[in-house]
């Protein structure tokens, strides 16, 4: 489970985060909503420790990430698979050596031989066969390297996804994909998933439930067909006015 | 931030990566063969135009002492000029602005880039340390590749500088060039100037690690980042250039 308590983040003194509360479920996928800029991707990147809270707290599986050691630190991390917006694969080296390092920790070693079995069954999964392992990243198309970003998000078997607006710069098709990819591994790896959107369709698709983060806070976190039910006008105009222009709220 | 206050945390930051750096150096299994590899790509390829710059600086060094003193002094003095001038300042020095050039500024530019698109943050969340992984290998190589730059750039500023000012200073020969330059030549001079090399290497590829991984914003964030590892470098470079001195003069 994870806990996000009371949480405070600025940037010089633009206030991003003005206090959070949110929980995140065992085995639940969470799509966490809200306009472009208002801080999703900078709140769960307080679930791994990579940003520092001003106030509050993130607990992930009863560990405070604020007072965490540098162990417990590391602890979290491998239980967490973080697919970055824009993969952020490293531009240097291979699909292989990318998925190499996910593999294989600073104490293990592991020669690169060892590990491009596990590679080609984690390209599989995201439905990349093994010829793109010695390709490099800008050799690959943008749908491409996220799916590869995927791979290296899960090559150390995480208990947790967090996505961090996975379709975005995507065409239709390859959001579809992406989508179809989440809810695929969600099943199949059982993990608990934290998806980072401002897309709609994507929110809906894969989420069991519905956060909407606005003004730095948690506006309302609901059930798919409970949030466009909601009669907030602040969650009416993000969520239920797009879902009735498409005909799925009458 | 005041600019005080701004100056004082970016020097806090600075003195805290070199206690990482020097926290992983007793595990050379994590960043050894990227070391290495860094060294090759750094001396190797920064080769050619190092010893270009040796050459011109030597060969300006002697006709210019040449042009000064003939007349005035015996010509041999040319030789102790040319002999000093390049060991103890041209060949570091310009080592270092070459070095500073290529290798730092591409230092600064790749962290800065890698700092843009989250691969720091995806080291971070795979568990790796960053200083380790990135900051220590490219500081290592920049310790090992230095000093014998400069002692390649110190032969080739000696030797083109004997070589021009045989060609440009009437009356002078080759026995005059080397009584010149065994009259200087002390072997404190040259560890000095290795020692200076090893300084200036470690200073521009920490200023640049550091400086590359502060990186903001997009492509115009990176192209602000490298330009400020280069005028950190340089600033860095001169000051360390002077504060030298006394090391020299102490033996």
């Amino acid at each position: 489970m994870i806990e996000f308590r009371n949480l405070y983040k600025s940037f010089d003194s633009h206030a991003v985060l003005r206090g959070v509360d949110l929980t995140v479920e065992e085995g639940e996928t969470l799509a966490l909503l809200g306009p472009s800029g208002t801080g999703k991707s900078v709140l769960i990147k307080h679930a791994m420790g990579l940003l520092e809270p001003d106030a509050g707290d993130v607990i992930v599986d009863g560990i405070s990430i604020a007072n965490a050691t540098p162990k417990e630190l590391r602890s979290v991390r491998r239980r967490i698979g973080y697919v970055f917006q824009n993969a952020a694969l490293f531009d240097s080296l291979t699909v292989a050596e990318n998925l190499w390092l996910a593999q294989t920790d600073e104490k293990e070693g592991r020669p690169l031989a060892d590990c491009c079995g596990e590679a080609e069954g984690l390209l599989r999964r995201v439905n990349l066969d093994a010829s793109v392992m010695s390709k490099y990243p800008s050799e690959l198309s943008g749908g491409m390297r996220k799916r590869v970003g995927v791979a290296r998000a899960i090559a150390h078997q995480p208990r947790y996804l967090l996505w961090d607006e996975p379709t975005t710069g995507l065409d239709p098709v390859n959001a579809d994909n992406i989508d179809e990819l989440i809810m695929e591994l969600d099943r199949e790896l059982g993990v608990t998933s934290i998806v980072v959107t401002h897309d709609l369709d994507t929110a809906f698709e894969v989420g069991d439930r519905i956060a909407l983060l606005y003004d730095g806070r948690i506006r309302a976190v609901q059930k798919p067909q409970d949030i466009l039910r909601n009669e907030d006008p602040i969650v009416r105009r993000f969520v239920r006015r797009s879902r009735v222009d498409e005909g799925v709220v009458a | 931030m005041r600019p005080l206050t701004k100056g004082l945390v970016r020097l806090g930051e600075a003195t805290m990566l070199a206690g990482q750096i020097v926290r992983v150096l007793p595990r050379p299994r994590l960043y050894i063969n990227s070391a290495l590899q860094q060294a090759y790509v750094m001396g190797i390829q920064s080769l050619p135009l190092v010893l270009l710059m040796a050459f011109l600086g030597g060969a300006v060094t002697s006709q210019q002492t040449g042009a000064q003193f003939s007349g005035g002094l015996p010509l041999w003095v040319i030789g102790s000029v040319l002999a000093a001038s390049v060991i103890t300042e041209l060949g570091p020095v310009l080592t270092g602005i070459v070095m500073m050039a290529r290798v730092g500024a591409a230092i600064a530019a790749e962290l800065a880039s890698m700092k843009v698109t989250e691969q720091i943050d995806a080291l971070v969340a795979m568990g790796r340390d960053p200083v380790a992984f990135l900051v220590t290998p490219r500081v290592v190589a920049g310790l090992i590749v230095f000093p014998p730059l400069v002692i390649l750039a110190n032969a080739m500023g000696i030797a083109a500088g004997w070589g021009i000012a045989l060609l440009a200073v009437d009356g002078i020969t080759s026995a005059d060039i080397i009584y010149g330059m065994r009259y200087y030549f002390r072997t404190w001079a040259l560890v000095f100037s290795i020692l200076k090399g090893a300084v200036f290497g470690f200073a521009i590829t920490f200023i640049a690690c550091f400086v590359g991984l502060s990186g903001t914003g997009g492509a115009e964030g990176v192209g602000r980042t490298t330009t400020n590892a280069v005028v950190a470098t340089t600033i860095a470079l001169m000051l360390l250039d002077v504060l030298l001195v006394p090391v020299l003069k102490a033996f």
